[in-house]
């Protein structure tokens, strides 16, 4: 009953969640992985964890995401799970021009921390409240396009667009895994095979079919 | 007599006719004969006779005329002839006759004649008494007639009435009858109609009375009929209880059962209907678990759904699908609960009524009965909790949950639990087959939770950058969300859930916790006990909600504040340490020092891997207070937790430098070893991950490429070794701190183990401290290059010296380097004092070693060089002790010991020798041959007990 849980991934792919603090990364998180929204969200003591296994493009992916902190002080702990990091949603607050405004920093943290392959999608949180809205969409897209960065609305409050997100995220890697951009077998790729057999199924036949789930 | 006769035909001749006339033929011939006379009379007058010869004549008429009736004169006359006829005397006598004959006729003329008024008048009166007798007769015949009609009239009629009455009665008494026989007939609505009211007595009674009442009217032949439907609206009516006695099953309704119970009495079946009810309670048990797990696999497989009814309970319980297992499962003991509860009521209501009427009718047959139901009613709670324990028990073990949320399990577990306590409640059972599947359950969940947890663990670490984690002073494990059920201990038994009735809103019904007066009494008019209406808000608070599938649980839902907190002061303190911009920190270097000894013992250092290892512990713990059954198996992965990170923290730390396992102490060489072999799945096996017995291992941890541990300048990652090691103790006192709760969870006969781990694992892992600062130590100073200068010293000098050699500088500004850089490194990481220490006094013993090593390498030595090493030694001596806040030189005896032992003579030499293991054979060796009192066959003698002794030592 409870294979789609023990099934193997095909791919392992490690993500960060960035931001200024009360942006609603740890809700995001949540959201994505509990399908519920975190009322009494309390700030990130360093960083926290979750993983979920989703369906991409017919591959399942375990997600290994690591939420930080967005405080100051946690900098030092959060700094070393920029490393090996395949991709990351940078979040900011669309009520809080404060949290846009600090992109600038986040992304030059995440330019020289991070591999250069990182896949970074940048996240527009809160979006259920348009009433206190401080960033509009257009100056964000702009933000995104010129620093090469995918961009998406989303409201950890109603789920909207949470899934997608990440989706998007883990998409953008699966294709460019397949186009051999990206070489999962490097190391700090932030990219794993989904078990060891399957790595090894996976070199037997990759070019028959795509193995199935062992389940 | 005859005349009479005569007369009397002769007045009826004359009279009137006479109604009747039998005399009548008689009165004809009398008239014949007396006209006969008068004839003759008449014939005889003319001849007239003197009365005198009349009554002679008279005289001589013989007797024998006067005798008879029947006399014939003329026979009699003829027969008197004699035989020859002589006429004369025929006439003569003929005369005489005839005289005779004139004679009579004129005596009875004359007679009549005399007589003729008095038989007028007679016969006038005769005929007037005719007259009177005819009246008489009259009025006798109309007395007779009216007689005749008061005899019709009276008798009969008072005799008809009475008859009439008579059958009156009877026929009265036939219309009752014939009315209870209607009323009989229609019974049959009536009993419709209460069996419709579920009046069942009422019902019973009315039929058993007719029964009765059949049985005297047996001779009608309506009525054989009647009794025959009796009997079979009885049996109807039977089976009608029946089916009402099985809804009690599973709602009870005192009302309702009283009936019932007092039906069966009227049947004389209590004990059978007892019988009868166990086994609807077995019926309903299966019948509710059934339909309900059938339901809900029907719900899942959607439309075409008929094909389970056929399957069995255990085939269908495997097929429920991981979304609907927890609200099947509430569903199911919600249902169980119900019949169980029924079952309660019933038992109570038996001690209720059975009890009272028990005490008025003591020893007879209904106080049997009464011992006869409660037997039954005793046993039967222990077979209904039986079926009810298989029935849930087939359910839980039909599933794999092993890949269900934490809270979700728990609350599994939870529902599992208060069944479990209910059953307790029920009949005393302590549920072995529940606690089973419990136990089988939890250990297959926590065995695959718990290798998430040490799969993420491991992550954690692999990741871990050795930075510390900044929280606030204070700081303590009670703060994290995880360890809030033990703040909220001494509200409630550790041994019960974690339910807190503090806060519940109800009170009877608190979350999971079993009402004060027990479940059946709290549960008794209403409500479900595995209906949470409450639960959302205390599951909050109790439980740690855990937000990611791999269950590492958001922390505290109220440290929004104290977080804050934590971060002001942490600034003032830790910002301070690092920028250094506040005044007061610019103070002089001594007394820095004590100022941050002091700030030292504040400033709490863990990873973020700690504090996950931390949560991780309070679930565990939490765990180990649900899963009572299985507390060991999740103590023993608890302590495999901290065995992963005190082995990380030694491999990524201490083995990497390729050190001599030396510097280990015994108990933690055994510690880590049992650690490696238990816990950690070698390289070789790696790939063998299906073998069983390493199923449960794990791959030993890759240090996180973002640690450098090659700079000298970062002391070779100084603040990481110090940030992991210091860590590693804090995690252990966290371990010791718990170490107490842990007891609590655990059967008495386990706690050796406890305390066998405490003092082998948690007590040794300071111990780690050393050879991982020692690392830093030995590298952190080239006592190679000081060891090299030494070796060019000339010790063969002959003038005592006043200037110590270079090496001494050079060594000292080796320390020096190091004890900046080492300031250096706690500007960013805290150095503790204790690592300080082990620092400085392993740079010391080296030192020592290194001088020890240097003078052993003379070949010739004088006196005067002796005293040089002397010098040299002091020289260190004195200029060290301003580098630390050592308050003792460790091991400076060696190094003074070493130069002295130069002066001995060989006796004391050689004793000194045996006594002094301490040296290498090397040093020792190097010792004898620069000693210049002995000769060629003494420093012979001397290397060879060296050498023996290095044979015995090894
Ligand atoms: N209205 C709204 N509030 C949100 C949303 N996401 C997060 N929040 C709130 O924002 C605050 C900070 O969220 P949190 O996830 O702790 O932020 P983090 O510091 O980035 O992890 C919390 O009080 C959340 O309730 C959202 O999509 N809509
Ligand atoms: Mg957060």
């Amino acid at each position: 009953m409870s294979e789609s849980y023990v099934c193997f991934s095909d791919f392992l792919f490690k993500f960060l969640v960035i931001g200024s603090a009360g942006t609603g990364k740890s809700c995001l998180l949540h959201q994505f992985i509990e399908n519920k929204f975190k009322a009494e969200s309390s700030h990130t003591i360093g960083v926290e964890f979750g993983s979920k296994v989703v369906n991409v493009g017919g591959r399942s992916v375990k997600l290994q995401i690591w939420d930080t902190a967005g405080q100051e002080r946690f900098r030092s702990v959060t700094r070393s799970y920029y490393r090996g990091a395949a991709g990351a949603l940078l979040v900011y607050d669309i009520t809080s021009r404060e949290t846009y405004n600090a992109l600038t920093n986040w992304l030059t943290d995440a330019r020289t921390l991070a591999s250069p392959n990182i896949i970074i999608l940048l996240v527009g949180n809160k979006k259920d409240l348009e009433d206190d809205r401080e960033v509009t969409f257009l100056e964000a897209s702009r933000f995104a396009q010129e620093n090469e960065l995918m961009f998406l609305e989303t409201s950890a409050l109603s789920g909207e667009n949470v899934e997608e997100a990440f989706l998007k995220c883990a998409k953008s890697i699966l294709a460019k895994i397949e186009t051999g951009e990206l070489d999962p077998e490097r190391i700090g790729s932030g990219i794993q095979y989904g078990d060891a057999s399957f790595r090894r199924l996976n070199r037997q036949q990759q070019q028959q079919r795509r193995p199935e789930c062992s389940c | 007599m005859d005349i009479t006769k005569k007369i009397k035909s002769f007045v009826a001749r004359q009279g009137s006719r006479s109604p009747c006339s039998p005399v009548e033929p008689l009165v004809s011939r009398d008239f014949v004969i007396e006209t006969a006379v008068v004839k003759e009379k008449d014939d005889y007058r003319e001849s007239t006779i003197n009365p005198q010869a009349e009554a002679e004549i008279l005289q001589s008429i013989e007797e024998v005329y006067f005798n008879d009736d029947t006399f014939d004169a003329c026979d009699y006359q003829l027969k008197k002839i004699p035989a020859e006829l002589d006429l004369n005397q025929i006439i003569r006598d003929k005369e005489y006759l005839q005289k005779q004959q004139y004679v009579v006729s004129k005596k009875v003329s004359d007679l009549i004649l005399q007589n003729q008024t008095a038989y007028t008048q007679e016969l006038h009166r005769v005929t007037e008494l005719q007259k009177n007798l005819e009246q008489a007769g009259v009025i006798c015949s109309q007395g007779r007639s009216h007689l005749a009609r008061a005899r019709k009239d009276f008798t009969t009629a008072s005799l008809g009435i009475l008859a009439s009455f008579r059958k009156r009665e009877r026929l009265l008494g036939l219309l009752k009858f014939l009315h209870s026989i209607k009323t009989m007939q229609e019974t049959d609505v009536r009993l419709r109609e209460l069996l419709e009211e579920e009046d069942y007595p009422g019902a019973i009674q009315l039929c058993l009375e007719c029964q009765k009442a059949a049985i005297q009217f047996r001779h009608y032949k309506c009525i054989s009929e009647l009794s025959s439907k009796l009997q079979d609206t009885l049996e109807m009516m039977e089976e009608k209880l029946d089916v009402a006695l099985s809804k009690v099953c599973t709602n009870f309704n005192t009302t309702h059962y009283e009936k019932l119970q007092a039906a069966y009495r009227l049947l004389g079946k209590t004990q059978t209907a007892m019988d009868q009810l166990l086994m609807h309670f077995a019926s309903a048990i299966h019948n509710k678990a059934f339909t309900l797990v059938l339901g809900y696999v029907e719900l899942c497989a959607g439309g075409s759904a008929t094909k389970f009814q056929k399957h069995h309970y255990s085939e269908l319980a495997k097929l429920i699908t991981v979304e609907t297992f927890t609200p099947c499962l509430k569903d199911l003991c919600k249902a169980l609960w119900e019949v169980m509860h029924s079952y309660w009521c019933i038992v109570e209501w038996h001690e209720d009524h059975d009890s009272q009427s028990s005490q008025v009718n003591a020893g007879t047959e209904v106080n049997l009965t009464h011992q006869y139901v409660r037997q039954k009613l005793e046993h039967g709670l222990l077979r209904i909790w039986q079926d009810v324990q298989q029935k849930v028990k087939t359910y839980i073990l039909a599933s794999d949950l092993s890949s269900f949320k934490f809270d979700e399990f728990i609350h599994i577990l939870d529902l599992v639990r208060r069944l479990i306590d209910i059953g307790e409640e029920f009949c005393n059972s302590k549920s072995e087959d529940l606690q089973e599947s419990l136990r089988k359950q939890s250990v297959n969940y926590f065995r695959n939770y718990h290798r998430g947890c040490m799969e993420e663990l491991r992550m954690f670490l692999e990741n871990e950058s050795w930075a510390l984690c900044p929280v606030r002073p204070n700081f303590s494990i009670l703060q994290l969300q995880e360890f809030r059920f033990l703040r909220h201990n001494h509200s409630r038994s550790i041994l019960t859930p974690p339910s807190s009735p503090a806060h519940s809103k109800t009170e009877s019904t608190s979350f999971s916790g079993r009402p004060r007066e027990g479940y059946f009494q709290g549960y008794r008019y209403q409500g479900n006990p595995f209906e949470e209406k409450t639960e959302e808000e205390d599951k909050e608070d109790v439980l740690a909600p855990s937000t990611t599938d791999e269950g590492d649980g958001q922390p505290l839902s109220d440290t929004d504040s104290e977080d804050e907190d934590v971060a002001d002061e942490l600034k003032k303190e830790y910002v301070d340490e690092k920028t250094g911009d506040t005044p007061n920190n610019r103070q002089q270097r001594t007394t820095r020092k004590t100022s941050t000894s002091s700030r030292r013992r504040q400033i709490l250092i863990l990873t973020n891997t700690t504090l996950n290892v931390l949560r991780l512990f309070g679930k565990y713990m939490q765990m180990m207070n649900l899963l009572k059954p299985i507390a060991f198996d999740v103590l023993i992965c608890m302590s495999q937790l901290f065995d992963y990170y005190m082995f990380s923290v030694y491999t990524f730390f201490y083995r990497e430098m390729d050190f001599s396992e030396n510097a280990l102490s015994n108990k933690l060489r055994t510690t880590l070893k049992r650690i490696r072999e238990n816990l950690i799945l070698a390289e070789s096996e790696s790939d063998f991950g299906t073998d069983t017995r390493n199923k449960d291992k794990v791959p030993a941890p890759v240090l996180s490429t973002m640690v450098d541990l090659k700079s000298i300048e970062q002391l070779y990652g100084l603040a990481e070794r110090v940030t992991a090691a210091e860590s590693l103790v804090f995690l252990a006192n966290q371990f010791e701190f718990l170490h107490p709760h842990l007891e609590t969870f655990i059967p008495s006969s386990k706690k050796a183990f406890l305390q066998q781990f405490c003092s082998q694992t948690i007590l040794t892992a300071p111990e780690l401290r050393r050879p991982i600062y020692m690392t830093v130590a030995a590298r952190g100073v080239d006592y190679n290059q000081v060891l090299m200068l030494m070796n060019c010293v000339k010790w063969d000098v002959h003038d005592i010296m006043s200037q110590h050699s270079y090496y001494v500088d050079i060594l000292l500004r080796e320390l020096q380097v190091f004890s900046m850089r080492l300031l250096e490194v706690n500007k960013k990481t805290p150095i503790p004092k204790e690592a300080s220490d082990i620092l400085w006094e392993h740079c010391i013993r080296l030192a020592n070693r290194t001088f020890i090593e240097g003078f052993s390498q003379s070949k010739k030595c004088t006196n005067e060089g002796r005293a040089l090493m002397q010098l040299d030694y002091q020289q260190f001596l004195t200029k060290v002790e301003g580098l630390t806040d050592l308050r003792l030189v460790p091991e400076r005896e060696l190094v003074e010991g070493y130069i002295k032992a130069f002066y001995l003579l060989e006796p004391a030499l050689e004793q000194w020798i045996r006594s002094h293991r301490e040296y290498t054979p090397k040093q020792l060796i190097g010792l004898v041959s620069c000693v210049t009192q002995l000769n060629k066959k003494g420093r012979q003698k001397l290397i060879s007990l060296i050498e023996e002794g290095d044979k015995i030592r090894r």
